[in-house]
C-alpha cells in the first residue's frame, strides 16, 4: 500500500441482506486530488462512503484511507477526516455555534476564527438552533464542520444539494482552495455538473458496480453532439452514413442532422464537397451524453472494458 | 474535564434529567413528609387490604416508620419512576441517535466505537445515578429532620439498593440498544423484563411453590432482602451491580461488530 494514495478500496463489497449495496469495488484516489463519485440514486455511493468511515463493515475486500485502516485506526483516522453526510441530521438542540463548538472540541480544538471565517462566506446565521434552520442553511453547518478543522480528507456525501446556485459556487471555491492545500476531497453527486468543474476525475458506479474512472478533461471529447448543417441545394445522405462517429443522419432536402461521436473532421472534410450556407453544432451536453453512456445498457459493454 | 462527547450527551438530555431529578425530589419528600398526617390512612388501609394483596405490593406493614418508607418510596412508586428515567435515557444513547440519524456526526468523533459507546454509556449512567441516588439522599436529610426512627445506615442500604437496581437495569437497556438500534426495542424489552421480574418476585412470596422465583428477580436483591429492617446486603448490591456491568460489556463489543445506521 502506497502513501500516496488518500483512499483505497479492493474488491469492496457490502450486501445489506441479499440486497447489493456495492460489489467488487476497486477505487484508487490520490493524495491531493479531487475525486467526484457519481452515479444515479441507489447506486451505492452513500454504502461506498460509510464503508470508507468504519460505519458498515464490507462483506468482503479491504480499503484503506489514508493509509490507515477504517476500523483499527478508527480514532487516528477520523481525526483527519472530514465528513459531510448525505443524509443531514444533526444530533440535539444545539444552536449552531454550540454544534460546531462541540465538533471543534471533540476534534482537539479549532480556531475559531476558522469557523465564522467559513460561516461568513456561506452566509449562515450561527446563532439559531439548527433544528430550526432551513435545508440549505442545514447543509452550510453540515459544510461547515467538515471543513473547519482542514482534514486531509474531505469526504462528502451529496454536497451541493439543498444548496442555491450561488451558495453551489461558493462551495466549488472551497473545494479548490481545499485542493491548493493540499487537501484531498472524495465527493459523491449524482449530477456531474456538480462537480465536472472542480474535479480531477471521476468515478462513476451503477448498480453497486464501478463501471468507470475518467479524467475529467477527457470526458468532453467522448461526449456526442449534435450537428445541423444547412446546404445550398439537397445532398445525398449516401454521401455521410458511412462516416467514422457519425450515425443518426436525416437528410431533408437540403437540411442534414445527425450526431457524432468525437471529432468532427470526417463530418466535415464529407460536408465541404457540398456549398455550405450553416453549421450548428450543440455544446455537448455531457450529462445527457457521457452521463447516459455509462447510466444506461448500451453503455455497459464499453464500460467493463474501462474497468478491466 | 469530562470529554467533548460526554458533555454534548448530558447538553442533549439536561431537559429531561432535570425534569426526572424534580419529579423524583418531590415523590420522595412529599410521600416522607406526610408520613404523620398518613398514619391513620395507613392503618385503614393495611386494615382493607387482604394480606395477598399486601404481600403482592411488597408491604410487610404500613405503620413503622420502615414499614411505611417501604411501602411509599421503596416497594412501587419509588423504582417504577428511577426504571422509567434510566430505561428512557439509556435509549437515547445509541438507538435514538441511530435511528433520527444524528448518529453519523456523533459517530465521526475521534475515538474508537468502544470508546464511543462507553462515553455515551458513561455519560448516561452518571445522571442515572444522580436521579437513582436521590430519593437515599434526600432521606438521609429527611429521616432525621422528621424523626422517624429507622438507622440511617438501613436508609443508606436501602438508597444504595434502589441505585444497584437502576444499574442492573440500565446495563440490560443498554444492551439491547447496542445490538438492536431500535429505541422502542429497547423500550419495550427492558420495561417488560422489569415489568416481569417485578412480579415474579412478587408472586414468589405469595405461592408456596414458587420461591425460587425470586431469584431470578433484581427486585428480590433489591427489596427482598428487606434492608430497611435488616440493613446492607452486599452480596445482593454487588449481584445487582455485576449484571449491569456484564450487560453493560457485552454491549459494546456486539456495538464494536455491528454496521451502524443500516
Ligand atoms: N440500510 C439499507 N438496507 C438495505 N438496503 C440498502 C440500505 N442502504 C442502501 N441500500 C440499498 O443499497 C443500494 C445502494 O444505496 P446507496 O448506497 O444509498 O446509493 P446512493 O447513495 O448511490 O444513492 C440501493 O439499492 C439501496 O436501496
Ligand atoms: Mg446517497
Amino acid at each position: 500500500m502506497t502513501s500516496d494514495l488518500a483512499v483505497l478500496t479492493e474488491d469492496l463489497t457490502k450486501f445489506y441482506g441479499d440486497h447489493r449495496g456495492v460489489e467488487g469495488l476497486n477505487l484508487e484516489v490520490g493524495t491531493g486530488e479531487v475525486m467526484g463519485f457519481l452515479g444515479p440514486n441507489g447506486a451505492g455511493k452513500t454504502t461506498t462512503i460509510r464503508l470508507l468511515l468504519d460505519f458498515l463493515r464490507p462483506s468482503r475486500g479491504r480499503t484503506a484511507v489514508l493509509g490507515l485502516d477504517p476500523r483499527r485506526d478508527k480514532a487516528a483516522l477520523h481525526r483527519q477526516i472530514g465528513y459531510l453526510p448525505g443524509e443531514l441530521a444533526f444530533p440535539g438542540r444545539d444552536t449552531a455555534e454550540d454544534l460546531l463548538r462541540f465538533f471543534g472540541d471533540a476534534r482537539g480544538g479549532v480556531a475559531w476564527s476558522k469557523v465564522t471565517d467559513l460561516a461568513g462566506r456561506l452566509e449562515v446565521d450561527l446563532s439559531r438552533p439548527v433544528r430550526t434552520m432551513s435545508k440549505g442553511n442545514k447543509q452550510k453547518v453540515g459544510l461547515i464542520q467538515a471543513f473547519m478543522h482542514e482534514p486531509a480528507l474531505l469526504i462528502l456525501d451529496e454536497p451541493t444539494s439543498g444548496l442555491d446556485p450561488l451558495m453551489q459556487q461558493e462551495f466549488l471555491a472551497m473545494v479548490r482552495d481545499a485542493r491548493s492545500a493540499g487537501q484531498t476531497v472524495f465527493m459523491s453527486s449524482h449530477v456531474l455538473a456538480e462537480v465536472q468543474h472542480v474535479a480531477d476525475r471521476v468515478a462513476i458506479v451503477r448498480d453497486g458496480r464501478l463501471v468507470a474512472v475518467e479524467r475529467v478533461e477527457s470526458l468532453g471529447r467522448r461526449a456526442v453532439r449534435a450537428v445541423e448543417i444547412h446546404f445550398h441545394d439537397p445532398v445525398d445522405p449516401a454521401d455521410f452514413t458511412d462516416l467514422p462517429g457519425v450515425s443518426d443522419v436525416v437528410v431533408s432536402g437540403p437540411v442534414l442532422t445527425c450526431t457524432v461521436d468525437g471529432r468532427l473532421d470526417p463530418l466535415i472534410k464529407a460536408a465541404a464537397r457540398y456549398e455550405v450556407v450553416d453549421l450548428l453544432s450543440a455544446e455537448p451536453d455531457l450529462e445527457e451524453t457521457f452521463l447516459s453512456f455509462y447510466y444506461h445498457s448500451e453503455g455497459a459493454g464499453d464500460a467493463h472494458r474501462t474497468r478491466a | 474535564m469530562p470529554t467533548a462527547l460526554v458533555r454534548k450527551t448530558w447538553r442533549d438530555d439536561r431537559r429531561a434529567l432535570i425534569g426526572w431529578a424534580v419529579g423524583v425530589a418531590a415523590f420522595t419528600t412529599v410521600y416522607t413528609g406526610f408520613y404523620s398526617q398518613f398514619q391513620g390512612a395507613a392503618q385503614l388501609k393495611q386494615e382493607a387490604l387482604p394480606q395477598g394483596m399486601l404481600d403482592f405490593l411488597g408491604i410487610a406493614d404500613m405503620l413503622s416508620p420502615a414499614g411505611y418508607l417501604q411501602a411509599t418510596i421503596f416497594s412501587l412508586i419509588g423504582p417504577l419512576l428511577v426504571l422509567m428515567c434510566a430505561i428512557t435515557l439509556i435509549a437515547r444513547t445509541i438507538a435514538r441517535p441511530e435511528e433520527d440519524g444524528g448518529m453519523e456526526l456523533l459517530l465521526v468523533n475521534p475515538v474508537s466505537r468502544p470508546a464511543f459507546a462507553g462515553q455515551r454509556l458513561a455519560a448516561t449512567a452518571a445522571a442515572v445515578t444522580v436521579v437513582a441516588a436521590l430519593p437515599g439522599l434526600l432521606l438521609l436529610l429527611l429521616v432525621p429532620a422528621i424523626g422517624l426512627d429507622i438507622a440511617l445506615s438501613n436508609v443508606a442500604a436501602a438508597g444504595a439498593g434502589l441505585v444497584a437496581l437502576v444499574w442492573c437495569f440500565t446495563g440490560i437497556g443498554f444492551l439491547v440498544g447496542a445490538v438492536t438500534g431500535k429505541r422502542a426495542t429497547v423500550l419495550a424489552v427492558t420495561g417488560v423484563l422489569a415489568v416481569a421480574t417485578y412480579m415474579a418476585n412478587a408472586i414468589s412470596g405469595m405461592a408456596d411453590g414458587l420461591g425460587w422465583l425470586r431469584w431470578l428477580s433484581p427486585f428480590h436483591y433489591f427489596i427482598g432482602t428487606d434492608p430497611l429492617h435488616t440493613g446492607w446486603h452486599p452480596g445482593a448490591l454487588l449481584t445487582l451491580t455485576a449484571v449491569g456491568v456484564v450487560t453493560t460489556a457485552i454491549g459494546v463489543v456486539l456495538f464494536d461488530r455491528r454496521d451502524v445506521g443500516v
